[in-house]
């Protein structure tokens, strides 16, 4: 009768022992020295190829509308002679324009990716396209914070003198002005005048 | 000769109008001995003036003063004294902003009048209780970098009584001096040259009319400054002077005359509040007569003027000059010069001004009156000046003002004390 006791005991708190799931395997911390960095793309694009070409088509109209705003704005600064501003404008103008040449390349790449119908380029020139159009639009709303000559120009060198009031202020070098003075004449003669 | 000291005082009242013009221009600190005549503006004050049109300002006044004269006709015999009147009225256009800056291009034109009137019911002083006195002056000066040009032109015509009670006519003078000049500049500034050529027509009528004259002066004048309100300079000066009524001047034993005065020195600061001018140099008439100029020390002028501001308003003056000078009692005078003078405002409201001044004339050459030709003459002249006005506001004041002129000399009948007191009233703004 005791030991069918303890072999059902046992068998109970063994089951439920058992029973539970093994301890999870800490994972390995970022700064844990030796541990690698995940640099993997976790996602792949959704989009279909078609899509790609469509949203590629958007992103350059958006970046043609950026590239022109900015161009406004360098009208602008011409206009205002601010040459702080038309500085800070000029260099977005470039930067937009080395970034849309860019972003043509990848539209080339992307629409014979299309065509050949390879997924890795087709998602990589997309993916660059992407960053671009980013670019793009980080530096359209730089050059709208362009700042001119009003906020940054601190103009030219003033110099403030202060002049001791004792000092005459007319010059003391200069000849004496002309005038020659007339007095009554003395008198000539008892007889006369 | 004498450029700078206005010595006569009933001259003050009308000459300061017209002078005045050419002072502002040439921005110099006038120094004017005797009596003051009525103020120009208050002391101290900027902020009056009409303004006429975008950089034209207008300055007008009017004045009166009431006084006694204790000796009408200059003479210690059996002096006639009498009660006067003087009034006054003058009007000031130019583009000088109330602060004084002119710019460029600068313009002052003045005109005033004085009417004097003895009240004195003497039948000696009837033929000249009334006297009108008109003054006009205009100055023009462009420039203030390497080139500067500037014209101008004062007008005054001057009515006194005469020495002897029994003339019927004034001392009537009609006074014309006109100059054009150019400074030059090159470089910094340091180094300064003016050319400046001065014309006056001195026309006498009456008993002294013999001694008009016609004088003309051209001056070339360089500097340099070693320190910016400091300069040493050296001046030549050549005159031609000659009588415009020939056959009275030739009766009066007149004679043309070619002045020169060469001159070396220094003007300017010597501290923040003292200047000075330092001048010495040769000078000779260059009579055509017999007689003129000469001797070493009859060769020699020489003029030293000291300034001292104690403060900002308050000024002393202080000078010694030697010179010599056309005369109308003779060929010429040698002149020895003593003055000072103390200008002092305060809190903005009174404005004191005393001077004083004692000339030793000793007259040489050629005398109208030959019996001063056998003895000589020797004058010693003393003047005294002295008003305090006090401006209510700045555009009316009234004051007090006194007067002093005394003539000593080894002919008695040529010494007189003059003594005037007055007190005055006006508007300016």
């Amino acid at each position: 009768m005791l030991n069918a006791k303890v072999l059902l005991t046992t068998t109970f708190v063994a089951s439920t022992v058992f029973a539970q799931a093994p301890a999870p395997i800490a994972p390995p911390s970022a700064n844990a020295p030796g541990a690698p960095a995940d640099v993997s793309v976790k996602q792949r694009p959704t989009l279909t190829p078609e899509e790609m070409v469509n949203q590629s088509r958007e992103y350059a109209k958006n970046m043609a509308e950026v590239l022109k705003r900015i161009q406004v704005l360098q009208d602008q600064a011409k206009r205002e002679k601010d040459i702080i501003r038309l500085n800070c404008v000029t260099d977005k103008v470039v930067q937009v324009r080395v970034n849309m040449s860019i972003a043509e390349q990848s539209m080339a790449s992307l629409q014979e990716a299309v065509t050949r119908a390879d997924e890795g380029e087709r998602t990589h020139e997309f993916t660059r396209l992407t960053i671009v159009n980013q670019k793009v639009q980080v530096l359209g709303a730089e050059a709208e914070n362009c700042i001119g000559e009003d906020l940054s120009f601190v103009g030219a060198t003033k110099v403030d003198i202060e002049i001791d009031p004792n000092i005459p202020q007319y010059d003391p070098t200069q000849p004496p002005a002309p005038g020659i003075d007339i007095e009554r004449p003395g008198e000539a003669s008892p007889l006369a005048g | 000769m004498n450029r700078r000291l206005a010595l006569w005082v009933p001259l003050f009242a009308t000459l300061l109008v017209a002078r005045a013009a050419s002072a502002q221009t040439a921005g110099q600190a006038e120094v004017t001995i005797g009596y003051q005549g009525l103020p120009y503006k208050a002391s101290g004050e900027a902020n009056t003036g009409i303004q006429v049109s975008d950089g034209v300002l207008l300055h007008v006044g009017a004045g009166a003063e009431a006084g006694y004269d204790t000796n009408v006709f200059y003479s210690n015999v059996d002096p006639i004294a009498s009660p006067l009147i003087r009034t006054s009225v003058f009007g000031d256009l130019s583009n000088a902003t109330r602060t004084g800056a002119a710019g460029r291009i600068s313009f002052d034109a003045r005109a005033g009048v004085v009417y004097r009137r003895y009240q004195s019911d003497d039948p000696n002083v009837d033929n000249f209780k009334n006297a009108w006195m008109p003054t006009a002056g205009l100055a023009l000066s462009a420039g203030g970098g390497q080139f500067g040009f500037g014209i101008a032109d004062t007008f005054a015509r001057i009515e006194d009584p005469p020495y002897n009670p029994g003339e019927l006519a004034p001392i009537l003078r009609y006074n014309n001096q006109a100059s054009v000049e150019g400074r030059w500049a090159p470089g910094g500034g340091r180094i300064t040259a003016t050319l400046r050529y001065t014309n006056m027509v001195d026309i006498f009528q009456n008993s002294y009319s013999y001694a008009s004259t016609d004088s003309n002066y051209l001056l070339l004048d360089a500097s340099w400054k070693w320190l910016p309100k400091t300069a040493i300079f050296v001046n030549a000066q050549q005159g031609y002077i000659f009588y415009l009524n020939e056959a009275e001047a030739a009766a009066a034993n007149k004679e043309s005359s070619f002045p020169l005065l060469v001159t070396a020195g220094l003007r300017g600061l010597l501290t923040e509040r003292t200047s000075a001018t330092l001048a010495l140099g040769y000078t000779n008439g260059f009579y055509s007569g017999i007689s003129s100029t000469g001797g070493l020390w009859g060769s020699t002028f020489a003029d030293l003027s000291f300034t001292l501001r104690p403060t900002v308003l308050s000024r002393i003056v202080a000078g010694y000059r030697h010179e010599f000078q056309n005369a109308v009692v003779s060929t010429f005078s040698y002149n020895e010069n003593l003055y000072a003078s103390y200008v002092q405002q305060l809190a903005g409201r009174l404005a004191l001004d005393l001077s004083v001044r004692y000339s030793h004339r000793n007259y040489q050459g050629q005398f109208v009156d030959m019996a001063q030709q056998l003895i000589g003459r020797e004058d010693n002249f003393v003047q005294l000046g002295g008003t305090l006005d006090y401006f209510v506001r700045n555009w009316i004041y009234f004051g007090v003002g006194y007067s002093l002129m005394s003539n000593g000399s080894n002919i008695p009948t040529v010494e007189y004390v003059k003594q005037q007191m007055f007190v005055r009233l006006g508007l300016t703004y």
